[in-house]
């Protein structure tokens, strides 16, 4: 089976029900190199997209279009906006088709990522949701199904994550604590590493 | 942190509807209400002032909505930026059709959602420039200015471009007497307590109590030093010093300064500050214009203070002293 509307609908469901926890988690992973609202931004962000309704549309473009509206909608932070960004560069590209095949994610996710980098001005290497984004796009070339793309996906995110551990950030906020945050988790790439470990572990 | 709110989920709203209850001159509109404009609308003919940023900053952005200076804001959740949409929403309620200049502080957030805003209009043939903010020295190097921050000094280039808009100027002129005013403002802050985001699991930042921080960004960016606190003339001192080191080229001999508080830090305090800068600056051979000294860029409850030097030329310190009027700010 491809990917439909279906699966999407599942996953905002399963990453909402995440914000739960990951909330606090994220707060404070942020308040070591931020300004600690990141969770709280996220919540928000999933409250609004886990809100809009997907019955009837079948559509997997039009469905990811509505998504990236609601995350436009629910904040302007930078991680928010790039989230938006993404989704919308994806809808544009699945625009008038009901089924994904698995093997399509690893070339859209790549083009998400293209047009999170142009956005947001983050090159690979900076430490930032980029990264994660590069990661799993990597990861996923070749999968063609979906036990598949989930495996990889978690795995990359969770290789992402410990290979920029030891990193300093070198984009927003965080760049200016560049020690500091040797060591720490950069807190946007580590809630795309959540989120989609929650998405992909528990299955859509 | 105490807080004196209802819900953190809230904080924003109630905070625009308290503010545009208490001063009728200015609206609420847009998209979930996150816009404030000019209660009497865009001025027909003039060019328009759009600003826009995170909440927490009061009276930025939103307090100077007022003529004279911004026309309309758009206004995110407390430090996160505004959504494209009210950007959007706020640069056509700033449009008097004549063109509108973006004009607001160097973060990333705020960055994306104008430039997307602009992005959208611009096909609708809406004429648009920007000119951001980035006057914090200690944020980045003076050789990557284009990389610093935009803090207090961008009341000036309000104050700046809205007597030159106007004055019926085009958006082009509106536009180079915004950036003049941001090329020839210089700030530096310094921080003695952090603020807590509403709903926050954390302060800001962590301060010892016997400590300060100098250089310190109105979001708790880490400064220059941090240290034990300093007597104020000694504070003073290292903030003009480090002001005077950038000053800019070809820059005369009249600045206006602006004393500011970040929150907390009391109007007293500010003046035994004003009254050090005043005389160092009168030592430098430097003519005050127009000082200002209170409460005009805040981080909610941080403590701590900025101080803004605006190197003036005739046709600055002329728009300076024009006529402006907005809820916490009166110029003639």
């Amino acid at each position: 089976m491809n990917l439909t509307v279906t699966h999407i609908a599942a996953g905002v469901a399963l990453a909402h029900a995440r914000m739960k926890t990951l909330e606090q988690e994220l707060n404070v992973a942020d308040s070591r190199l931020g300004d600690g609202d990141t969770g709280g931004m996220l919540r928000r962000v999933l409250d609004l997209m886990a809100e809009q309704r997907m019955d009837g549309i079948d559509d997997v473009g039009v469905s990811l279009g509505i998504l990236a509206k609601a995350a436009a909608a629910a904040t302007g932070s930078s991680l928010g906006t790039l989230l938006a960004t993404g989704l919308l560069t994806m809808s544009k590209r699945t625009k008038g088709r009901t089924e994904i095949p698995w093997s399509e994610l690893a070339p859209l996710l790549e083009q998400a990522r293209d047009a999170v980098m142009a956005r947001g001005g983050a090159k690979l290497g900076d430490k930032t949701v980029v990264d994660a984004l590069d990661a799993v796009s990597s990861a996923l070339a070749g999968a063609g199904d979906q036990a598949g793309v989930r495996a990889r996906a978690v795995a990359a995110c969770d290789e992402a994550l410990v290979r920029f551990r030891n990193e300093p950030c070198r984009m927003g906020r965080a760049r200016m604590y560049a020690d500091k945050s040797i060591g720490m988790d950069d807190p946007g790439m580590l809630a795309f590493a959540r989120l989609t470990e929650s998405v992909c572990r528990r299955g859509t | 942190m105490k807080k004196l709110i209802n819900d953190p989920a809230h904080y924003v709203d109630e905070m625009l509807d308290g503010l545009c209850a208490a001063h009728p001159s200015l609206t609420r509109d847009g998209p979930a209400g996150r816009v404030i404009r000019r209660t009497e609308g865009a001025r027909a003919g003039k060019v328009g002032i759009v600003t826009g940023g995170g909440s927490g900053h009061l009276p930025l952005f939103t307090g100077y909505v007022g003529p004279g200076l911004v026309d309309a804001c758009s206004i995110g959740n407390v430090f996160e930026g505004p959504t494209v949409d009210s950007c959007m929403a706020a640069i056509k309620a700033a449009d008097g059709g004549r063109g509108v200049l973006r004009l607001y502080g160097n973060y990333g957030g705020d960055r994306m959602n104008f430039d997307m805003a602009g992005e959208f209009l611009e096909d609708d043939g809406l004429e648009l420039s920007t000119v951001l903010g980035t006057d914090d020295i200690a944020s980045a190097a003076p050789e990557e200015r284009s990389k610093r921050r935009g803090v207090a000094g961008i009341v000036y280039a309000y104050k700046i471009a809205g007597a030159r808009a106007d004055e019926g100027a085009s958006l082009a002129e509106v536009t180079a007497a915004a950036a003049k005013a941001v090329e020839r403002t210089r700030t530096i802050g310094c921080a003695l307590a952090p603020c807590q985001i509403p709903g926050a699991a954390e302060p800001s930042f962590r301060i010892a109590p016997s400590e300060m921080e100098m250089g310190i960004g109105i979001h708790g960016e880490p400064g220059i030093w941090r240290d034990t606190l300093k007597p104020a003339d000694a504070v003073a001192d290292e903030m003009v010093d480090r002001l005077l080191a950038e000053r800019p080229e070809g820059s005369g001999h009249r600045v206006s300064v602006l004393v500011n508080s970040l929150g907390a830090t009391p109007l007293e305090e500010l003046f035994i500050l004003y009254r050090r800068i005043a005389e160092r600056l009168d030592k430098a051979g430097l003519a005050v214009v127009q000082p200002l000294v209170g409460p005009f860029v805040t981080s909610m409850e941080m403590a701590g203070v900025s101080l803004s030097l605006c190197f003036l030329d005739d046709k600055m310190e002329r728009l300076l002293a024009a006529p402006a009027s907005c809820p916490f700010w009166r110029v003639g």
